[in-house]
């Protein structure tokens, strides 16, 4: 993989998790880390925040660039791909596409970057 | 929607052989057969979830999860470690018991929180860690899960 593509992939991750303790919607997530884990939603957000800040550091200029971009005008930058199908978009992507995580890739309809599911 | 559903053989192990968090993380992450770069990236997204604050719930049963991209679907494992391991409960008592839920971001049918609800109310019956412990086959824990109707 990747090792560009590999911080891409973290750092969604992370950012689902950071969403995953502060949407207010999901009140019944807050509730089980609240109660059953005892972690602090609010702490938690700060602590992922700053890995994630951390974390967009290690993007190469062109990367970040693309990633600030895409996550401006996109709920997530980085997408899986599924049957050949952008999951940002639900378009296809070419079949021509290499479908290997060894090189940074974008979907040509939404611009994300694309990451394939094994 | 059972527990049951999300469990098979294969992704249950009775005798882990880790004696670290990071061990018995790893184990349960290969009962998941990813391809070896996912079960990196897995490993650092459960060790980052563990930095929040442990899973480690008490009674010996901890409830390692996250989301990552690198699943296509919710995944769940579970082991056991006869020995119990430090883990850095909640009740700071070791654990034995681990079950391991990993949900790709975007879920179409949205069962991350709810499986994870419902392992939790699981481990909040009274007689679970002793059935958890008298486990001797797989099959048994499919049973126990079947029977609790969770």
């Amino acid at each position: 993989m990747h090792p560009q593509l590999e911080i891409l992939l973290e750092l969604q991750d992370l950012k689902a998790q950071k969403r995953e303790m502060e949407e207010a919607a999901e009140e019944h997530s807050r509730e089980i880390e609240s109660e059953v884990f005892q972690v602090k939603p609010e702490d938690a957000v700060l602590h992922l925040e700053e890995k994630i800040s951390e974390m967009e550091e290690a993007l190469e200029p062109e990367v970040l660039k693309r990633y600030r971009l895409v996550s401006g005008r996109r709920p997530r930058a980085v997408v899986p791909v599924l049957s050949g199908m952008c999951y940002g978009c639900f378009m296809d992507l070419p079949t021509s596409m290499s479908k290997t995580n060894d090189e940074i890739r974008w979907c040509e309809h939404c611009g994300s970057f694309v990451y394939f599911v094994a | 929607m059972e527990l049951r559903e999300f469990f098979n053989e294969d992704v249950i192990k009775l005798e882990l052989a880790g004696d670290t968090k990071d061990d018995i993380l790893k184990e349960l992450i290969s009962l998941l057969q990813l391809p070896g770069k996912s079960e990196g990236i897995l490993f650092k997204m459960l060790k980052r979830r563990e930095n929040l604050g442990s899973t480690g719930i008490g009674r010996g049963i901890a409830i390692p999860h996250c989301r990552s991209l690198v699943v296509n679907r919710l995944r769940v494992a579970f082991g056991r470690k006869p020995k119990a391991i430090d883990f850095k409960a909640i009740d700071e008592k070791p654990v034995s018991f681990f079950f391991l839920i990993v949900a790709p971001p975007l879920e179409v049918s949205n069962q991350y929180l709810p499986v994870l609800g419902r392992i939790a109310q699981l481990c909040r019956e009274q007689d679970v860690p002793e059935r958890l412990s008298a486990l001797e086959t797989p099959a048994e824990f499919l049973e126990l899960l079947g029977d609790k109707q969770v």
